[in-house]
């Protein structure tokens, strides 16, 4: 080889230099606005601030305090309502559309994209939109039910509006990963179980379920991690932790006691921080349970 | 060096052309293919299908149509007759109203179209060029700095929002145009991955043939890597336009009063503030969907692979 260790070595200077002058800016928004952010609510968790006054250096109270607050104990408890309400069903509904999607009939594409337009707009906005559906007096819903129930008042009836709506918005979303994972599915697979004598029932659940699982992992996790901070939908439907803090999910706690209370910015990062563990665990804990099962090779 | 007139671009076509559009079509097409002719189905079981699409499809709908309608009613006809009625008169009252004089919606989306515009471009730009670093180059620490723009995708906005808020005020820029964009214009660290995936399977010969051609980095990067990506960086431009447009608790947070409000938080704010006038507030709530609403239109197909193909965020 007659490349020279100096050209080999002017080469990697070169590249040094280069990837630098590349890398810089992104680098500079990634250290500023998403780890110096990290280690200042983790400095903002230990002391007592309005913003206004002096900062107080506090230790663990903040935790303690936090930790042992009912309110904040009813928030991770609607939170955990939340996300139960409306991953499992959200993920089931998307399986079912996507079996039905993918028959094979005609127009099943149009279908497909019509599912898909909630996805597309702001969260916020359609929370609005369907807080006006659900309005008791002159809401479309009632209207059209001939009743005047309090839909997004009454605090039976608060947490499943804001799952029900978060799901509707969500279902087509699911659906499209559904349709991905069905997809590659190889027909060889399913033949085969037809000619062993299958039916269509068995082969759904013997071969199609359990091939989807890479699928399945990916829909739950990024589902599980977004429906744990729910805001918008939720802040348009019911402001303020909704009747009796019956839809008072973390993400609005956070809100709230930062930006609404006094500005209790330290309880706030306590709070933010305790979601930042949780959505961790959560990742960590899918990971190893599905690591297991998708071991299945599709080839 | 030699010639300079040959241009890179002749490079370009062939090589890596198929590579480059091949993604979205293998996925899209064994699910949009048409009726499959080994399939068994019954027409009891089809019919059961279609009235299940057909209702889901309804049910999708149906807020939109019911909110456009009753966007384009008076507050007398909303009033006095049910949900479904048609508009009549049609009237464009309510959007004028939203508009002129208090409201004026005029602001919040030219304030939106700013910040998207803005997001938008830095964030392929310096993504591009990270991505390019990370798939193309080689220097020191180069995976272990990869693996740290991976972590920081676990990073939820709702908990940076707080330390971000007080670093805004700290230093001056809450309630501007800066504190806006400034958070997440500098690239991301999705786009950076997905884009660094596909640079690395643009062949390096034809990276080194530019090389020799006397193309330097930069002009390789714009004008040969940059252009054979032209479908993950449209699939990108797309995800930061519709999470930008949409974007809501950042900017409710960072902004008060009319200045800097952008589209989500004025229409939360009308909402809460004339919580009766449903009439006006579903012109606001058209107004703010209707721009993603016709780029879906335009570029649905895209839209739809490009969710299935990244995730979407």
């Amino acid at each position: 080889m007659p490349n020279s260790r100096a050209q080999r070595s002017s080469r990697s200077l070169r590249h040094a230099r280069l990837a630098s002058l590349l890398l810089a800016p992104s680098l500079f928004g990634l250290s500023a606005f998403l780890l110096l952010p990290i280690l200042v609510v983790i400095w903002l968790s230990l002391n007592r601030w309005d913003l206004l006054g002096p900062m107080r250096f506090v230790g663990l109270a903040n935790y303690a305090d936090v930790l042992t607050d009912p309110t904040f104990g009813n928030s991770m408890w609607r939170t955990v309502i939340f996300v139960v309400s409306v991953i499992p069903l959200q993920s089931a509904l998307g399986l079912f559309m996507a079996v039905l999607l993918t028959r094979g009939l005609p127009a099943s594409g149009l279908f497909r994209v019509i599912y898909v337009i909630p996805w597309i707009c702001a969260p916020l906005a359609l929370g609005v939109v369907w807080k006006w559906i659900l309005a008791p007096y002159d809401g479309a819903l009632n209207n059209l039910l001939g009743v005047s129930v309090e839909w997004l008042s009454n605090p039976a009836l608060a947490m499943p509006a804001v799952a029900g709506v978060t799901i509707w918005s969500q279902v087509g979303y699911t659906t499209l990963f559904f349709m991905a994972g069905l997809a590659g599915i190889p027909d060889q697979l399913v033949e085969a179980a037809q000619l062993d004598g299958a039916d269509g029932w068995q082969v759904f659940w013997q071969i199609k379920v359990p091939l989807l699982g890479p699928t399945l992992f990916f829909v739950l996790v990024t589902g599980v991690i977004s429906a744990f901070q729910a805001f918008d939908q939720i802040y348009a439907l019911t402001p303020n932790g909704g009747p009796q803090g019956t839809t008072d999910v973390i993400a609005s706690r956070i809100y709230l006691e930062a930006f609404q209370g006094g500005f209790n910015l330290g309880r706030a990062s306590v709070m933010a921080l305790v979601l930042f563990v949780i959505l961790v665990v959560v990742t960590v804990v899918q990971q190893r349970f599905f690591a297991e099962r998708i071991t299945y090779d599709l080839t | 060096m030699t010639s300079p007139e040959r241009r890179p671009a002749q490079v370009r076509p062939a090589a890596a052309r198929p590579q480059d559009e091949q993604p979205e079509a293998d996925r899209a097409r064994p699910v949009r293919a048409s009726r499959d002719p080994s399939r068994r189905g019954t027409p009891l079981a089809d019919t059961l299908t279609y009235l299940v699409l057909i209702g889901a499809a309804a049910l999708t709908l149906a807020p939109f149509v019911l909110s456009f309608m009753t966007a384009f009613k008076s507050p007398l006809q909303f009033a006095s007759e049910p949900s479904l009625s048609l508009p009549n008169p049609l009237t464009t009252e309510n959007f004028v109203r939203l508009f002129s004089g208090d409201y004026s919606f005029v602001s919040p989306i030219a304030v939106t179209a700013q910040v998207v515009a803005v997001v938008g471009v830095g964030q392929l730009v310096f993504s591009i060029m990270a991505a390019y670093a990370f798939a193309k180059l080689r220097f020191a620490g180069r995976d272990a700095l990869f693996w740290v723009y991976l972590a920081t995708l676990m990073i939820p906005q709702v908990v940076i929002v707080i330390p971000l808020y007080v670093m805004m005020v700290q230093t001056g820029m809450r309630n501007t145009f800066w504190a806006l964009v400034l958070p997440f214009m500098f690239g991301s660290p999705y786009a950076v991955f997905l884009l660094r995936e596909h640079f690395r399977g643009i062949p390096d010969d034809l990276i080194d043939a530019a090389r020799i051609d006397g193309a330097g980095d930069w002009r390789i990067l714009w004008q040969i890597v940059a252009p054979l990506s032209r479908g993950i960086i449209s699939t990108l431009a797309i995800i930061t336009v519709v999470s930008h447009w949409n974007n809501f608790m950042w900017p409710l947070i960072i902004t008060t009063g009319r200045d800097w409000q952008v589209i989500t938080v004025a229409t939360a704010n009308l909402q809460s503030q004339y919580n009766a006038n449903w009439t006006l507030v579903m012109a606001a709530t058209t107004v703010a969907m209707a721009p993603l609403l016709v780029l879906f239109a335009i570029f649905q197909r895209t839209i739809v692979s490009s969710i299935s193909l990244t995730g979407f965020k």
